[in-house]
């Protein structure tokens, strides 16, 4: 078989995707500040950063530290808003020549509606990623994400308003995340992505405080790669909607592990940092697999790890 | 101007190690061919840089162009070992390969500047400013460059200086070489003598870069400071690394990365820092 019939397009939940590979939220700005390394196609999708009804300023810094094979970040959703995206950044999606689907994020249940009603007529965002699993932010965030009550209420809300591809971004740090999962399926959801950074810190013994501005912030990376291949495969189990499946992804093998566990796409954040060129390579790394074990589509491998 | 961040042609560039050199106490210089970086690079860009494959340390590191010789193809960095990658770096040796991105970021406003300038150095921060002094001397722009250090030998001798023709004037905190003081009180020296250059250029330790705006602000003189964050992306990406401004009585964030390193001292909040 030759390595380009190998095929890597998905219908993600109404969405066509070129391949299963999506730029994740909060990692890679509005898409265009990586335009020198990665050409367009190389992405099935991006998501863009956090956006709230208003503009946020984000959080003191220090905003960043690294930690073993991981890092913590407290950015606090600093974002221009709503208003300035439909108007400055809207106009130029077209030029990313990949769906552009918008993460969301309010502090109030009417906040999540107001920015779904309004994304709803938007023709250049092809759904949205409602977020209730940021770690850095006191009002909405993961403070909604771990609740299934809530999360029924909100995606209940912001489905009444959106007919678009409505995905929901599901925290580690919810208490059972497969009963997060159950209910933003029940309320209508599309697809699920998980899973979002995990809260932790990091405390300068010199300084004898915490490193960061916020105190506490997200780990991502490596390191919370095997709770994350752990939740795809039980939330995966749990729902009949397509899970994304993210958390230090930063090669084809590690990617895989994700499918194989359930997901039907995979989301890269931290690994863009270290290697702008990533998601190319995992393309070719995927397609090169498919190859290797006689399989014509990376579909027949969604699930295969479970027995 | 600067030329359009996206319309550089490179991508990421595998780097050997041409020629590295202990050129103080813990300060190495790093000789690299990097024939796209050496052809674009201006004072005060920067490289992201990964020596290795490992996952920890896991994000690539900053460091400020020394020096770039676009016949030559090389760029030179100048590094202080505080950590594990600067570790690392000053244990290669030639013909090792080091991973670089760049160059990015906002530099100074040169060579357009037709001004005279005073640039201050604190520690390392020589590192970028010794690219600009060289590049405002190749233009026969009137450039002096003032350096601190904690003692002598925290600091390059005089041969490192002057084979490149450039002449700093000294200060060490303990008074074992040049004058006994800081950069900074270096710089106010200059003033109280009279010298007005058209700008100030400054990197070093936020108190210091804190210090020189205040100076220069005291006579009216513009100052570009070069600033140091802990980068993720460093393409203005990911807002990690945030530096607060203020602006009409509010506090904004900008990127480090992509809007610097360097700024306008002016609006820059040293205090929240």
């Amino acid at each position: 078989m030759n390595l380009f019939d190998a095929s890597l397009t998905v219908n993600l939940a109404g969405i066509s995707l070129a391949n299963p590979l999506i730029a994740a939220s909060g990692c890679y700005g509005y898409g265009f500040d990586y335009r020198r390394w990665i050409d367009p196609g190389d992405w099935g999708a991006i998501v863009v950063k956090g956006t709230t009804l208003r503009p946020r300023t984000g959080n003191p810094p220090p905003r960043l530290v690294e930690t073993p094979s991981g890092m913590l970040n407290a950015i606090g959703l600093q974002n221009p808003g709503i208003d300035f995206f439909l108007k400055s950044i809207r106009p130029q999606l077209p030029e990313l020549q990949c769906p552009v689907l918008v993460n969301i994020a309010g502090e109030t249940l009417e906040e999540y509606r107001q920015l779904a009603a309004i994304l709803n007529s938007v023709t250049e965002v092809s759904g949205i990623e409602v977020n209730i699993s940021c770690p850095n932010v006191k009002r909405g965030g993961v403070s909604f994400g771990g609740d299934p009550a809530l999360v029924e209420e909100l995606i209940g809300l912001v489905r009444e308003v959106y007919r678009l591809p409505l995905i929901v971004k599901l925290s580690p740090d919810a208490g059972n995340i497969v009963s997060v999962a159950e209910a933003a399926w029940r309320a209508g959801a599309d697809a699920l992505s998980l899973i979002n950074t995990i809260k932790g810190m990091v405390i300068d013994v010199q300084k004898r405080r915490p490193v960061l501005g916020n105190i506490t912030g997200g780990l991502s990376g490596p390191a919370i790669r095997p709770v994350a291949v752990r939740a795809v495969w039980e939330v995966s189990a749990a729902v009949s909607i397509p899970v994304i499946g993210m958390g230090g992804i930063m090669q084809a093998d590690d990617a895989l592990e994700f499918i194989l566990a359930g997901a039907c796409a995979v989301a890269i954040g931290t690994a863009n940092f270290i290697n702008p060129a990533v998601a190319r390579e995992i393309s070719q790394g995927l397609r090169q697999y498919l190859c290797d074990h006689g399989f014509s589509h990376y579909r027949e491998l969604i699930g295969a790890a479970r027995p | 101007m600067l030329p359009d961040h996206n319309l550089i042609p490179h991508l990421i560039h595998q780097c050997t190690l041409i020629e590295i050199n202990k050129v103080a106490e813990n300060w190495y210089r790093l000789k690299l061919q990097a024939p796209a970086a050496a052809a674009y690079a201006e004072p005060g860009q920067f490289v992201h840089l990964r020596a290795g494959s490992a996952s920890d340390p896991l994000l690539r590191r900053p460091f400020s162009i020394h020096n770039a010789d676009s016949r030559a193809n090389e760029i030179w960095l100048l590094i202080r070992v505080a950590g594990k990658v600067t570790s690392a770096l000053a244990g290669l040796s030639p013909g090792g390969i080091i991973n670089i991105l760049g160059p990015l970021g906002t530099g100074f406003p040169v060579p357009d500047d037709e001004g005279s300038a005073l640039l201050v150095a604190g520690g390392i921060g020589l590192a970028p400013l010794y690219f600009l002094t060289l590049r405002r001397q190749a233009a026969a722009l009137p450039t002096e460059l003032l350096l601190g250090g904690l003692t002598g030998n925290a600091l390059p001798d005089d041969s490192f200086f002057f084979r490149d023709g450039v002449h700093p004037l000294i200060a060490t905190n303990d008074g074992s070489r040049g004058y006994r003081g800081t950069a900074a009180d270096l710089l106010e020296m200059r003033l109280q003598s009279g010298i007005r250059p058209t700008r100030i250029f400054a990197c070093g330790p936020v108190s210091m870069l804190a210090r020189v705006v205040e100076l220069g602000r005291n006579c009216g003189l513009p100052v570009y400071v070069s600033l140091e964050s802990f980068l993720a992306c460093a393409v203005g990406a990911c807002l990690g690394c945030a530096f607060p401004f203020k602006t009409d009585d509010h506090i904004e964030y900008r990127r480090v990365c992509r809007d610097g390193p360097v700024f306008s001292g002016e609006e820059a909040c040293f205090e929240l820092v």
